[in-house]
């Protein structure tokens, strides 16, 4: 059933995002894990467009807030206003109360917001003043940061960044990808055209099936490991945390659901590490000085190159 | 003159010299043969196999990885691939090792080279 949702979303959501298939695949894996993600890349590379057409095919409620500096957390939690017809102050929810949140250009908004944000991603409700209001389900924020700005932004700290399982990194399309694009384009597209593929109640199913995914001991042995080694390299002055490996674990097993499979293997690990781990890892300047590589996905390939999975 | 003695056994120590290498050679291949006996010593002979015969294979290598490299070296996989779901299921999910067919994979690693070495999962006996 998973493998069959999996197709069908990927397909729908082709219709109008052309060559998105594994941006597609991490978004599902994530809300089915029940995480968080950041899309990362310059404009116009299709990140909202992608976001509102998996929130539609999903036949989840959808809202956008553009953060921006003058940005409070009131109008992302809202909060107690005074109703004059009672007489009393009521909460009055926020844009936050929604399946599907795009908090586009996160980094723009101040630290104040960005915690209070973060804060109610972790714990999936919201607190005002001592009142606190359950979040829809599923729940997932997907915020989008432009990484070459510099000026007027806030760039998430590593604590607000280890939030969110996984990161993707919108690279602009192939040169055949991009001639789709356009041809695409040469008649009107629109992301109404996008229909419901999948059910609430299937969702639902699938996300509680994630939790029956089996993970083996030796599985979780070599998770171990491969944190072990991202803490231990000489190049990184921060690894993995054990919540990475517990989100890099969770979502591993919302990829084996999607393929089909009852058990993850390494493979599944292997393959979505680079997504769930590079975000969270803190590159040593002084030994990217000596001429050891400064990128982090370079580094944890090594990483994964090194630790044997169990065969 | 030249007794007849000589010439034979000049032509015995030629034939020697000949036949040895190739026996020898024989012989050392039958040793390195992976034989199995079920599906998980299969792959345990051509994880060998794969290490003695691709030694730029990362240490992390997975399975999906592996069968990848042989594929696009030209090695038909097609039985690898449907034994591989098999053994995964046994290795990682923990269902019951199944009783299928794991010749490809055995001809597989044979073709790599065989193995040198050593013990199947469970203590059976991998190299010849």
């Amino acid at each position: 059933m998973a493998a069959d949702v999996r197709t069908k979303v990927v397909s729908e959501i082709g219709k109008i995002v052309v060559g998105r298939e594994r941006e597609i695949d991490l978004l599902l894996m994530c809300l089915l894990a029940r995480g968080h993600v950041l899309l990362e890349g310059v404009p116009g590379v299709s990140k909202t467009l992608l976001a509102n057409a998996f929130s539609r095919c999903l036949g989840l409620q959808f809202t956008r807030v553009q953060f921006t500096p003058d940005i409070l957390p009131l109008d992302i939690l809202g909060g107690f206003v005074f109703n004059l017809k009672n007489r009393e102050f009521e909460f009055r929810k926020g844009p936050i109360f929604t399946n599907i949140l795009l908090a586009d250009e996160i980094n723009r908004a101040p630290p104040k917001v960005q915690s209070a944000l973060l804060e109610s991603m972790q714990e999936l409700q919201v607190t005002v003043e001592g009142y606190t209001e359950t979040l829809l389900f599923p729940f997932m924020v997907i915020a989008t940061q432009n990484p070459l700005e510099f000026e007027g932004v806030y760039p998430l700290p590593e604590g607000q960044l280890d939030r969110f399982m996984v990161k993707i990194s919108f690279k602009y399309p192939t040169q055949e990808v991009e001639s789709s694009i356009l041809k695409r384009n040469l008649s009107s597209i629109d992301v109404a055209d996008i229909n419901t593929v999948v059910t609430l109640a299937e969702l639902d199913a699938l996300v509680r099936e994630v939790e029956n995914v089996k993970v083996s001991d030796e599985m979780i042995a070599y998770l171990a490991r491969v944190a072990s080694a991202t803490r231990t390299e000489g190049s990184l002055v921060l690894g993995a945390s054990p919540r990475a490996m517990v989100q890099l674990l969770r979502c591993s097993r919302a990829r084996a659901l999607l393929n089909g499979r009852t058990y993850v293997t390494p493979d599944d690990i292997k393959a979505i590490a680079s997504d769930v781990l590079t975000h969270r890892l803190t590159i040593d300047r002084a030994a990217a000085l000596k001429g050891v590589s400064k990128d982090p996905e370079a580094i944890l390939t090594a990483i994964l190159d090194r630790v044997e999975p169990p065969r | 003159m030249v007794s007849d003695q000589v010439i034979l056994g000049g032509l015995l120590i030629i034939n020697l010299a000949l036949y040895f290498p190739l026996v020898w050679a024989v012989f050392k291949r039958r040793k390195h043969r992976v034989s199995a006996s079920n599906l998980a010593d299969a792959f345990n002979g051509l994880e060998l196999a794969l290490k003695d015969a691709v030694p730029d294979l990362p240490a992390g290598f997975t399975w999906e990885e592996a069968v990848a490299r042989l594929r696009a070296s030209g090695v038909q996989t097609k039985g690898i691939d449907q034994a591989l779901n098999s053994y995964q299921a046994y290795r990682y999910g923990g269902l019951p090792l199944p009783d299928q067919d794991f010749l490809e994979v055995v001809r597989v690693a044979n073709m790599l080279g065989g193995t040198t070495a050593a013990k199947g999962r469970g203590g059976r006996s991998v190299g010849g």
